[in-house]
């Protein structure tokens, strides 16, 4: 079975948040809602030295075990495709808001406005056409949001990692 | 090696049914990025980078993502208007292009008979690609007085550099610099000038060294061999304790300073007033980190400098950059591959010959507001914004009575603020072109309609001096919004200065390229220009200065009155000068630094920008936020011997305590009122403007370094889009 996520390698996030817009554009969510988060670590010692970094949160798909959020939804709103794809179909959501507290990585949102739970569904309509997800397309200056196989894609981030951190 | 992903664009128009895909050239800020622009029956659907582009290679950024909500905004001007009611009622009325351009030229010719050409005064913000335009149409009308950031913006990195070396020296991302050091610059959320962001990441990515100083922790300095977190505004010092490093271990390129450098031994005795350990104290950088960072700047090769903004607006714009300079060339990495390069634009009609400065009268450049003061800066065709104040409400040196501001803001940007806000209430006559009412043009009396880069025809990238042009292509026209450049060139007509321009623009385009042998026809079909590579010129004609050297030692600045060895002044308020006021206002402001989504006083308005940040926000290191009660989001009011302002706390442990940095250029376009909140959180309105406070040769602002109290706001409403709560 092909899996199919979104994998970023943090260390190399500059925070730019051009990811958010590119998602915004492509998926016209409403003001507020974000499928992809950049979040700005707070500062601490590393190695002797002040550091901090970004964290992309965004949903795991492939990469969640288990997917909790497809079990707990009541109206099968929420499924796992065959390629590792989480979909949420906000037109069979009801609202009751049951996969928020199960998501491992708070990356379902609720929407007050149209009383529905979102989250990212790895641009599925785009993957569907042969398309990566507009986050991935080449847009991030740091070349951090790699799309496909997480199993093909950490060993190729543990190598720029290699060779950024001069080892 | 980064893999990277293209965009499938047939894919692409079919999923989605676009008709047309336009490659262009972003310009969301000074010019840029390749971009794919995606069009269904004549409206723009989506915009992405384009892989094909050798600026941005298919990354782009926030703004450049968002130019289609820019373009379609339900708030743009799309017709021209003028005012109706007083300064700033926001009553306007319609009228056509022909009334609108008429009354222009007719006020123009008015106070050109009555007071001079010099009586009017053009003006533009940041570079936005239609600078030579203006200075053609100034110069050609006669008025030495064309207003923009120059002074402290980019005009000091040409200036100086051009006086030392010939032309402004950009770091060879392409070659890989295997050290950058990065000095006062976050390039990867500015994307500033001539590289971007990418350029600089993909180059760390492949293992290259970096040094970097800012007195923020930025992510660039998270990253860092070797941060230096300085006292703000004393850049100067920490160069000179860097050459001094380099020079006294000899560390330098011994050829290149006996070969190609004029006034090496009163530099170097310049450079020996500056010990290492005595820059250390005014620093506030450890002399060991001091040394450690010269020898590993001086001694990884090649190496590049990415100089930013932030050490021009200070009192010691001129010599940081001149300093910088000097690292740059006794390293020996100037004009050498994967350093610091003087690269060559294509054979064109550049943009100083463009902008026709050959052709303004010697009598008319003597009158040129503030250049007796500002040498430097008025050898260079820029004026210091005080004198342009001073002059509408006083009357001296003799009255400006109109300004033209195209795409400028000044009530936002410029130092000082109520004064701003004060001079342009009082001048006669002002017209403004921009997208939007902004609270510059709310006290104009015609404001015209600007097309954004959507909706243009035009050679991007003209004036950088990376060496490439490329080609930006109208996709739509919205409702009569005009080019910058198609507006000049219409008043032109009007002014009785058409002889020098053309029936339409596009001829316009056609001379620039003239030298190439082509038309903009079919410069429009090509994908770039580039000119010629190569490296070390000066092996074979030395430097374009007076000595033909690389000159440490200027002799223009000489000839002009100025000490010709770089120097480093304290701060105007800082601990030090002003301990006094430090009393009274004891923390140092830094302001200015880059967020995304924004490009200064611009896009505010614009949904998906606006939501990554809301609010303004205040750079408070948690021990000093602490102090005063203040928690994380709060409204914080910020003062300064000129004004107050509020933004909002963000704790941050990657300042100083003993420094806070204030975001820039924020006003509310959402707020339905008078000023559109012009002055509530504009951090201009508490900086300095008097002529003591500004570089001596090129008239920059102070804007960076000021002495500021904080306190946290009794009135915390306004939470969210700065909206009453």
């Amino acid at each position: 079975m092909k899996r199919l996520a979104v994998i970023v390698d943090h260390e190399a996030c500059w925070g730019c948040l051009a990811c958010e817009v590119a998602c915004k554009q492509e998926n016209n969510a409403d003001v507020g809602i974000k499928f992809i988060d950049v979040l700005e670590e707070p500062v601490r010692e590393r190695n002797g030295k002040p550091h901090f970094s970004f964290n992309v949160n965004l949903c795991r798909h492939a990469e969640c075990d288990g997917a909790p959020c497809v079990a707990v939804c009541p109206t099968d709103a929420i499924e796992l495709r065959e390629d590792g794809i989480v979909v949420m179909n906000i037109d069979d959501c009801v609202g009751c808001d049951l996969c928020i507290p199960e998501c491992p990585f708070a990356a379902i949102v609720f929407n007050h406005q149209r009383s529905v739970t979102q989250k990212c569904n790895l641009c599925s309509h785009r993957v569907d056409r042969g398309l990566i997800p507009a986050c991935a397309d080449n847009i991030c200056l740091a070349h951090c949001i790699y799309f496909g196989d997480p199993e093909e894609i950490r060993p190729r981030i543990e190598a720029m990692r290699r060779v950024r951190d001069r080892m | 090696m980064v893999e990277f992903v293209y965009s499938n664009v047939e894919k692409e128009m079919a999923a989605y049914g676009y008709d047309a895909v336009t490659h262009s050239h972003c310009r969301m800020c000074h010019g840029g990025c390749g971009v794919l622009v995606y069009t269904r029956n004549g409206k723009v659907e989506k915009i992405a980078g384009d892989p094909e582009s050798p600026i941005g290679h298919g990354t782009l950024c926030s703004k450049g993502l968002a130019s289609a909500q820019l373009a379609y905004h339900p708030d743009r001007l799309q017709y021209p208007v003028k005012r109706v009611g007083p300064k700033g009622s926001g009553q306007w009325q319609r009228i056509s292009w022909d009334e609108a351009l008429d009354t222009i030229a007719e006020k123009m010719l008015g106070y050109k008979e009555r007071f001079g050409a010099e009586s009017v005064v053009l003006g533009y913000g940041t570079g936005r690609e239609n600078e030579a335009a203006i200075y053609r149409f100034a110069n050609l009308f006669g008025t030495p007085n064309v207003l923009t950031a120059g002074h402290l913006c980019y005009g000091p990195r040409i200036s100086t550099g051009i006086i030392t070396c010939g032309s402004n020296p950009i770091v060879d991302y392409e070659n890989k610099p295997r050290c950058v050091m990065a000095w006062g610059n976050n390039l990867v959320i500015a994307n500033s000038d001539e590289y971007k962001g990418e350029d600089l990441s993909v180059c760390l990515d492949s293992g290259s060294k970096l040094i970097v100083v800012d007195p923020r922790l930025t992510r660039l300095a998270a990253r860092a061999d070797i941060w230096l977190q300085l006292r703000p505004g004393t850049d100067a010092a920490l160069a000179l304790g860097m050459l001094n490093t380099i020079i006294g271990e000899e560390l330098y390129d011994k050829d290149f300073v006996e070969n190609y450098v004029h006034g090496w031994e009163p530099f170097v005795a310049r450079v020996r007033e500056y010990p290492v350990d005595r820059v250390a104290a005014i620093t506030w950088i450890p002399a060991a980190k001091i040394r450690a960072a010269a020898r590993l700047f001086a001694t990884t090769k090649p190496a590049g400098i990415q100089w930013g903004v932030a050490i021009e607006q200070q009192i010691n714009c001129a010599d940081n950059n001149r300093l910088l300079l000097a690292l740059m060339g006794i390293t020996g990495n100037i004009d050498r591959q994967g350093g610091q390069v003087l690269f060559k634009t294509p054979k064109i009609n550049n943009v100083g010959k463009f902008g026709a400065h050959d052709k303004l009268p010697p009598e008319q450049v003597v009158k040129r507001l503030g250049g007796d003061r500002f040498r430097l800066a008025g050898h260079f065709a820029i004026v210091n914004p005080k004198c342009v104040w001073d002059a509408v409400v006083t009357g001296e040196p003799y009255p400006v009575k109109m300004m033209f501001f195209i795409s400028s803001n000044p009530v936002m940007t410029r130092a000082n603020a109520n004064a701003v806000y004060e001079a342009l209430e009082k001048v006669e006559f002002m017209a403004v072109a921009d997208f939007f009412i902004t609270p510059t043009a709310e006290l104009a009396d015609i404001v015209l309609p600007a097309a954004t880069w959507l909706e243009m025809d035009y050679i991007g990238d003209f004036w950088k001096r990376h060496g490439y042009i490329l080609p930006r292509r109208k996709v739509v026209q919205i409702g009569e919004c005009r080019s910058d450049h198609e507006m000049l060139n219409d008043l032109a007509h009007r002014v009785g200065q058409g002889e020098h321009w053309w029936d339409d623009f596009e001829q316009g385009l056609d001379y620039i390229l003239e030298p190439m042998g082509i038309k903009w026809q079919e410069f429009k079909k090509m994908k770039y220009a580039r000119g010629e590579v190569s490296y070390e010129k000066h092996k074979t004609r030395g430097f374009s200065t007076p000595t033909r050297k690389f000159e440490l030692y200027s002799t223009l600045l000489e000839q002009w009155g100025y000490d010709p060895l770089p120097t480093y002044r304290e701060p105007v308020e800082s601990p030090i000068s002003t301990p006094e006021r430090y009393a009274e206002y004891p923390y140092i402001l830094v302001t200015g630094a880059r967020s995304p989504g924004y490009f200064h006083t611009e896009n505010r308005q614009l949904p998906n920008l606006r939501e990554l940040q809301p609010d303004p926000f205040l750079e408070i290191h948690p021990d000093t936020a602490r102090k005063h009660g203040i928690g994380n989001g709060d409204w914080v009011l910020i003062e300064s011997p000129r004004g107050r302002v509020r933004q909002r706390a963000k704790l941050f442990g990657g300042i100083d305590p003993r420094v806070v940095g204030a975001q820039h250029a924020w006003w509310y376009p959402d707020k339905n009122v008078k000023g559109q909140g012009w002055n509530e959180s504009n951090i201009n309105v508490l900086t300095e403007d008097s002529y003591e406070s500004c570089d001596p040769a090129m008239g920059a602002n102070s804007v960076r370094t000021l002495l500021c109290r904080i306190s946290r706001d009794s009135d915390q409403r306004g939470k969210g889009r700065g909206d009453a709560a």
